[in-house]
């Protein structure tokens, strides 16, 4: 028993819109195979994984509404700066006088 | 490239300069995918014009390299290397290693029999 085609076609034509599918009978290359797949695009970003909050943030963040937290770290650097400025071994202070034509000449 | 870089840092993993350019590219990656899908359809879609499917494939190749995904490569995010990256755990096998005999990594033993 054989089925006449156009009422597979029409079988075939149901189907696609049952599934949403491209009603393609002739089997015509339309590309949409590519529309088909889905976009990799937010699993690629999202490998390394975002920035979040540090504690600088936070102090910068409070700072406005003057809550001020226990930074050792800092303190511990300052301190360190302090001494080293008690026993004069601290940076040179920064020269704000124009500097001369002829120091820049290196001796040969 | 640094139109892609972006301004303010935004990966919270270690970073160097590779990751910091793997990662631009993942972003612009994503942003021209609907282009290049859809330049992609028009290529490969016979129905149409061979002139249009011609002008799409010159658009296509001459968008920006960073656009294309081949140019992603996943990156151990400990370490940055590039090489020997188990996927699953997006850290190179080294640090793999270490991570699994310090215990860091949820459900990982070291197999003895």
């Amino acid at each position: 028993m054989s089925v006449p085609r156009a009422r597979l076609l029409d079988l075939m034509k149901a189907q696609c819109q049952l599934f949403s599918t491209t009603f393609n009978p002739e089997g015509l290359r339309l590309g949409n195979k590519v529309l088909r797949k889905r976009l990799l695009g937010p699993s690629f970003v999202s490998y390394y994984p975002p920035k979040l909050v540090t504690h600088k943030d936070m102090l910068r963040e409070f700072a406005p509404f003057e809550l001020t937290i226990d930074n050792q770290k800092e303190d511990m650097r300052r301190d360190h700066i302090a001494g080293l400025k008690f026993r004069g071994k601290s940076a040179p202070k920064k020269i704000r006088t124009a500097p001369d034509a002829n120091a820049k000449k290196k001796k040969k | 490239m640094s139109m892609f870089r972006a301004k303010k840092l935004d990966i919270g993993c270690y970073y160097n300069a590779f990751i910091i350019r793997d990662h631009s590219k993942r972003k612009a990656v994503a942003a021209a995918e609907p282009e290049r899908q859809a330049l992609r359809y028009i290529i490969r879609n016979e129905t149409l014009p061979a002139r249009t499917r011609a002008i799409a494939q010159l658009q296509l190749t001459q968008m920006h390299a960073y656009t294309r995904p081949t140019q992603i490569r996943n990156r151990c995010t400990m370490g940055g290397k590039g090489r020997g990256v188990l996927r699953d755990f997006k850290m190179s096998r080294f640090m793999f290693r270490m991570n699994a005999l310090s215990g860091n990594i949820p459900g990982v033993k070291k197999a003895s029999w």
